[in-house]
């Protein structure tokens, strides 16, 4: 039963269209491994170079997201000097002639408001909007509770040229479960 | 100042900063796990250098094929740098990108607008 099991498994990945499907604790060198991975097959396909270096940005930033916002964490708690791993789910698949990267993780409850917010605005402009606000963010002072440039999503909504969803779940009293997909 | 010669990995750009003849260039792909780290002292040499040229001709490279946003946030600080640097000193910033890669060429041309005082080449390269 077991190779049974797993190849049920695979089967219903593979139905999906899921190249790669990842649930743990994500860390730096699993984005090295599994993005080199990535651009591997799809030169192997012939994938067009623009579209191949489209996905990886996305996965880069999506991954990087879970890295360093999942509230799944072990140590739990608030140290940023100490050594720390997050979970979170990531899958890269392909469907309908279209990639995508999906990333879920864990997040505060009270981080919902702000996120919700964020994304409907990046989500609502054009081009030349995601643009100008692309450009503010990196010139602005990054935002609290922010460990990179705070200009990620941004990234992710210029690089998806399919566009991206968004939603969110709530688990209990203090904590939602936060999924992004973006098309390529 | 020594000059500075890191190699490209998968991860972060091959630097080649070398302060005598003033000539600098960040070429590969950006992003590592610690941008902080591994532009800081980069960055802090540079200032350093900088502050003590005067009437200089300084010529600044970026061969890059790929970035994430927290490097963005470096380049852009970096470019502000560089066009203060250029109210006292010569200061070229070129640009290049493959030629089939629309999306480094529009960076390019965003960092590149502004620059009010450094002159600014977008510079498309044949695809290596």
């Amino acid at each position: 039963m077991l190779a049974r099991d797993m190849y049920d498994f695979r089967d219903e990945l593979d139905e999906k269209g899921i190249i790669f499907c990842y649930s743990g604790y994500i860390t730096e060198a699993i984005l090295s491994g599994i993005g080199s991975a990535l651009k591997t097959k799809l030169a192997l396909e012939h994938e067009e170079r623009a579209r191949t270096r489209s996905l990886f940005a996305v996965f880069v930033e999506q991954v990087q997201n879970v890295i360093r916002y999942s509230a799944e964490r072990i140590p739990e708690g608030d140290d940023e000097n100490h050594e720390e791993l997050r979970y979170g789910v990531l899958i890269v698949g392909k469907s309908d002639e279209k990639y995508f990267v999906s990333c879920a993780n864990l997040i505060a409850q009270e981080d919902v408001d702000r996120l919700n917010k964020n994304l409907g605005k990046i989500q609502s402009l054009d081009a030349e909007g995601l643009k100008v606000l692309f450009k503010q963010t990196l010139k602005g002072e990054t935002p609290d509770g922010s460990k990179g440039a705070g200009v990620g999503f941004v990234d992710i909504a210029r690089r998806a040229s399919h566009g991206f969803e968004f939603d969110f779940t709530k688990v209990n009293d203090t904590h939602s479960y936060f999924c992004l997909k973006a098309y390529v | 100042m020594d000059n500075i010669s890191i190699e490209q990995s998968e991860r972060s750009p091959g630097v080649e900063f070398n302060f005598e003849n003033n000539s600098f260039s960040l070429k590969g792909e950006s992003y590592p796990e610690d941008v902080t780290a591994f532009y800081g002292p980069l960055l802090d040499s540079l200032e350093k250098h900088f502050d003590a040229s005067n009437g200089a001709k300084i010529s600044f490279t970026f061969d890059l094929v790929y970035f994430n946003s927290s490097t963005a946030k470096i380049l852009m600080g970096l470019f502000d740098m560089l066009d203060e640097v250029a109210e006292k000193s010569d200061v070229t910033v070129t640009w290049n990108y493959e030629a089939d890669d629309d999306n480094m060429e529009e960076m390019g041309e965003e960092f590149g607008e502004d620059l009010e005082k450094a002159t600014f080449i977008l510079n498309e390269v044949a695809i290596v």
